[in-house]
This record gives C-alpha cells, sequence and structure tokens, in this order.
C-alpha cells in the first residue's frame, strides 16, 4: 500500500514534467499551428544556463549559484529570450507557410541549438548538483516522498492553475484563445498578431525553463541531447490528448508519464529495458480507439 | 469618399478570382454587391478587410492606402469585417466573442455603454451571455458577428452575406436590424448579398460582379424595374 503510494507520487511527479512540456509545445501549435520540435533543446539551453559556459568536464555553477528565486527568474528569463529570438528569426519569416514548412524549421533550430550546446559546452555529459537537499526524502503519515517530487508536483499545479486564470481573466488570455480558434479573425478584429505570438513563444519558453530546473535537480546531468526525450515524450502527450487542446496536452503528460512508471513497476526485468517499446504500443493502441485524441478540437477551422 | 477601391487584381496562387474592381462607398450609404457564386464578392471583402493582399491596384480608406495592410491596422483604422460564414468564435462566451474588438480602442471607458446599446439590437444575444457561441443557433450566430464588430466601433462595417443559411424569417430580421442601424447609427455600410431582390430593398447603391469584373453599378433606383439587373447578374449582356 505504503509502497503504491510512492509509485503514485513517480508517475505523478514524471506526468508533471511531460505535461509542463506538451504545455509549451500546445501552447505554440493553438496559436500558430507550429509543432515546435526545439522546445526540447529549449529546456537543454535552460539548463546549460546553470553553469559557466567552458568545455571542461567539470561544471562550476554560475548562474546556478545563486539564491534559488534568483535561479528561477534568471533561467525563465534566459529561455524564454531564446524562444523569443527564434520566433523572430525563424519562425516569423515562415508565417503563413505550411505547417510541414514550419515544422521543419524547428527541426533545424533544433540542430543550431544543439551544435551551439555542443561547441561551447563540448559533448561530454556534465554532473551538477542543483538544489541538493531537495533531493532528501521526508516522511509523511510514515510514508517516505522525495521533496523534489513533491515540489514538482506542487509546482506544477500552480503554474496550471496560474495558467488558466491567465487564459480566462486577462485580456491577453482572451485574444490568445480567439487567436487559437481563428487567427485570421481575430486580426480583423484588431488582435495584434506579433504581440499574441510573441507572448505564446515566451509563455512557452518560460514553461521550458521550469521543466529545466526541475528536471536536472532531479537527474543531476546535463547533456546536450538531454531535452530531445523529453520533447518525444512530450510530443507523443500532446498527441494523445489531442492536438489544440491544452487540457488534452496536460491530461496526455500525465498518461504518458504514469503509463511509464507502470510499466517500469509491472514489466518483468529482462523486458524493462525495452520499456519505451511497450509505451509506444499502449500509445498506438489509444490512438485506434481515439484518432483524434482524448480531448478532440471540435473546431481546427482554417484560416481563412 | 470613406472607402474607394481602385482597379485591384487579387490572385489564389494562379488563378485570378478578382480582376480589376473599382469601387466606392460614400460615408452613410448602404453599398450592395450582388453577384452569383464565383464572382469574387468575398474574395474583394477579404482583401478589404487585410486578409488577402492585391496583386496590383489600391484600396483607400479615408484616404489612406489599405491596400497590403495587415488585417489588425486596417480594423484598427475603423473598417470592420463580418466574413462569410461569420467567423465566431465557438469555444468563447458570447460575452466574449463581443469583448474581443474591445482590445484595439482607446475609448475603453465608452465600452461599457456602447455593450449595452449594442445588445439592445440583440436581445436574444443579451438573454445568452454566457453561452459558448457555438451553441447558438444560426441567426444568433450572424447577431454576435455582427454585434462584434459593431463593438470595435466601426466607420464602415462590410458584411459578407447576411442571408447565409439562415430561413427566410431570421433573414427578415437580420435586415430589419441592419435596417435600425443605419437609421439610429447612420453606420456606413458594404454588404455582400446573393439575392437581387434583398440589395435592391437595402442598398443606395449596387454593383454586380461576375466573373471577377463589374458588370454593371448603379443606384437601387436605377436598376429596378427593367431586366438590367438580371441580365448583368446572369450574364446576358449582349442582349
Amino acid at each position: 500500500m505504503l509502497e503504491a503510494l510512492q509509485y503514485a507520487t513517480d508517475a505523478v511527479s514524471l506526468g508533471s514534467l511531460y505535461a509542463l512540456s506538451a504545455l509549451g509545445i500546445g501552447l505554440l501549435f493553438g496559436v500558430l499551428r507550429l509543432i515546435n520540435f526545439a522546445h526540447g533543446d529549449f529546456i537543454s539551453v535552460g539548463a546549460y544556463g546553470l553553469i559557466v559556459p567552458s568545455a571542461n568536464a567539470m561544471a562550476v555553477m554560475y548562474f546556478g549559484a545563486l539564491p534559488w528565486p534568483a535561479v528561477i527568474a534568471v533561467i525563465v528569463a534566459v529561455v524564454a529570450f531564446l524562444a523569443l529570438l527564434s520566433e523572430a528569426i525563424v519562425f516569423r519569416p515562415l508565417r503563413g507557410a505550411s505547417p510541414a514548412t514550419m515544422m521543419i524549421g524547428s527541426f533545424a533550430l533544433s540542430f543550431i541549438v544543439q551544435n551551439s550546446l555542443l561547441l561551447v559546452y563540448g559533448s561530454r555529459p556534465k554532473a551538477v548538483d542543483l538544489w541538493a537537499n531537495l533531493s532528501r526524502p521526508i516522511a509523511v503519515g510514515g510514508v517516505r516522498f522525495q521533496q523534489l517530487q513533491l515540489v514538482t508536483i506542487g509546482v506544477t499545479a500552480v503554474l496550471l492553475a496560474a495558467l488558466v486564470l491567465f487564459l480566462r481573466r486577462t485580456r491577453f488570455g482572451l485574444e490568445m484563445r480567439a487567436a487559437a480558434e481563428d487567427f485570421c479573425m481575430a486580426r480583423m478584429l484588431g488582435v495584434r498578431a506579433n504581440r499574441v505570438i510573441a507572448m505564446a513563444f515566451a509563455l512557452s519558453g518560460g514553461l521550458a525553463a521550469v521543466v529545466s530546473l526541475l528536471y536536472v535537480a532531479q537527474s543531476g546531468i546535463l547533456s546536450v541531447q538531454m531535452g530531445v526525450p523529453l520533447m518525444l515524450f512530450a510530443f507523443i502527450s500532446t498527441v494523445i490528448g489531442g492536438m489544440g487542446s491544452l487540457l488534452g496536452a496536460v491530461l496526455g503528460g500525465f498518461i504518458v508519464g504514469i503509463l511509464n512508471v507502470v510499466l517500469q513497476v509491472m514489466l518483468p526485468g529482462e523486458l524493462r529495458s525495452f520499456r519505451d517499446a511497450f509505451l509506444f504500443l499502449m500509445v498506438i493502441f489509444i490512438l485506434l480507439l481515439r484518432p483524434s485524441g482524448l480531448v478532440p478540437v471540435a473546431a481546427m477551422k482554417e484560416r481563412i | 469618399m470613406l472607402l474607394s477601391i481602385d482597379n485591384i487584381v487579387v490572385h489564389y496562387g494562379r488563378l485570378a478570382a478578382v480582376r480589376g474592381i473599382s469601387l466606392e462607398v460614400q460615408p452613410g450609404e448602404i453599398v450592395c454587391i450582388v453577384g452569383p457564386n464565383g464572382a469574387g464578392k468575398s474574395t474583394t471583402l477579404l482583401t478589404v478587410g487585410g486578409a488577402l493582399s492585391p496583386s496590383s491596384g489600391t484600396i483607400r480608406f479615408e484616404g489612406r492606402t489599405i491596400a497590403g495592410a495587415e488585417p489588425e491596422e486596417i480594423a484598427r483604422l475603423g473598417l470592420a469585417i463580418v466574413p462569410e460564414g461569420r467567423h465566431i468564435f465557438a469555444t468563447l462566451t458570447v460575452n466574449e466573442n463581443l469583448r474581443i474588438g474591445a482590445g484595439m480602442r482607446r475609448d475603453r471607458h465608452q465600452f461599457a455603454q456602447d455593450f449595452e446599446r449594442v445588445l439592445s439590437y440583440f436581445p436574444r444575444l443579451a438573454e445568452r451571455l454566457r453561452f459558448p457561441a457555438g451553441r447558438l443557433s444560426g441567426g444568433e450566430q450572424q447577431m454576435l458577428a455582427i454585434g462584434r464588430a459593431l463593438l470595435t466601433k466601426p466607420r464602415l462595417i462590410a458584411i459578407d452575406e447576411p442571408s447565409l443559411g439562415l430561413a427566410p424569417l431570421v433573414v427578415d430580421q437580420v435586415y430589419e436590424i441592419l435596417a435600425e442601424l443605419r437609421r439610429r447609427e447612420n453606420l456606413t455600410m458594404l454588404i455582400v448579398e446573393q439575392s437581387t431582390r434583398r440589395a435592391v430593398q437595402c442598398a443606395d447603391r449596387i454593383y454586380v460582379l461576375r466573373s471577377g469584373r463589374i458588370e454593371l453599378a448603379g443606384s437601387s433606383s436605377e436598376l429596378t424595374g427593367g431586366q438590367l439587373l438580371e441580365r448583368a447578374y446572369f450574364g446576358f449582356t449582349g442582349a
């Protein structure tokens, strides 16, 4: 019973990371119909932002050495800036191009970011120690939890609530929802395309930054390709959730996280290394039952 | 001159949908564009709204060139488009739909007052403010689209086929409201319509479009009676 509770925490905290990443992808898809495959690299950049830029094997904390509120603020700012920069340089010239073209643009961006990281930081993975005191377990009513997992779940809950309030209660949120449904009509009602798109990129970058911090605190390792699996699972989450639905993205993220842990626990030892294959099998099964995802978007309208 | 379109050509890819159209709208006028399917009516309207760019020709609104400008800039100058198919935001509430256009208004303190006034023309909407707009009937959606455009405080409102897909009785209601808006607000309107009968009833002047060109233009009184309008519409100009 107690074990089950711990596994549940594992599942939900892993699901939280996927849900936050999937949201970052979903926000851009909603407004731009862009599947941003560079999102994982935004996460990597947030993580590398913590250390001094150098190719040395030993990582020396730079921004990561600041007090924790400052770490969060700086890394969010760095990744949001990168996201805005990629909008201006890569995606603005591609605006109005087909979704496939934009997606290929995002692949290009992904390669450029990964290779820039490689150039500056070298190819060897580096160990970092971010917020080590969070990895100590704490006991709640006889059950031992890893503090970091509880923090991850808490942070995710707060961010989800904040995002809902932002989208429902603010003028920016209203404009983003309108633009996601029918971009051209929103513009004909005076909604500024550049402003809405910039906001979506900044939010997406901010979410990626939070994922970097939580993920690095958990894994303690930086590598140039660290964002790639996160991006892959997050993308799958948005697909099973239903492309274009933010609720679906979050739901999909948690489902992928939970499936991941369930498979890890249930699979016999010799099959465990094929966990992801089983996961993808289950994803295919979900899509066979619900081809347009769990939360299908009724009005995936084309632009007029 | 409020709006003047001078010899615009609009392409979809290599296909020219509009091949040199010129038209004008004076302040306070109701101008109708009529014509059969594929005549280029909707394309003309979308080009005026900035959703499409003309490959040649100019469009001026209050003397300013707007051809090829961004849709949001054109909206900000006071030109509201109600496109074909209404394009309401189905997942947003009626209230939210109506408030989108408020973002660009400088006189936000005036908005509450305008909101009440616009709702007085559309009592059905007032009863359904909290509904998702997608659950409204076709007629209500048309009224929402018009109300939403009115709340941007336009100097010219361009409406594409307000009768599309609506029951005749509902169409009558929509046109009654448009007539009332003209009486009480002195609103200038450019209306695309398939029905020549409706156009003659509501417009001061009419342009007949066929295959991307203007076939005939004139005041409603000139064009009523005789076969002129029908001939232009169906393309028997040689007769």
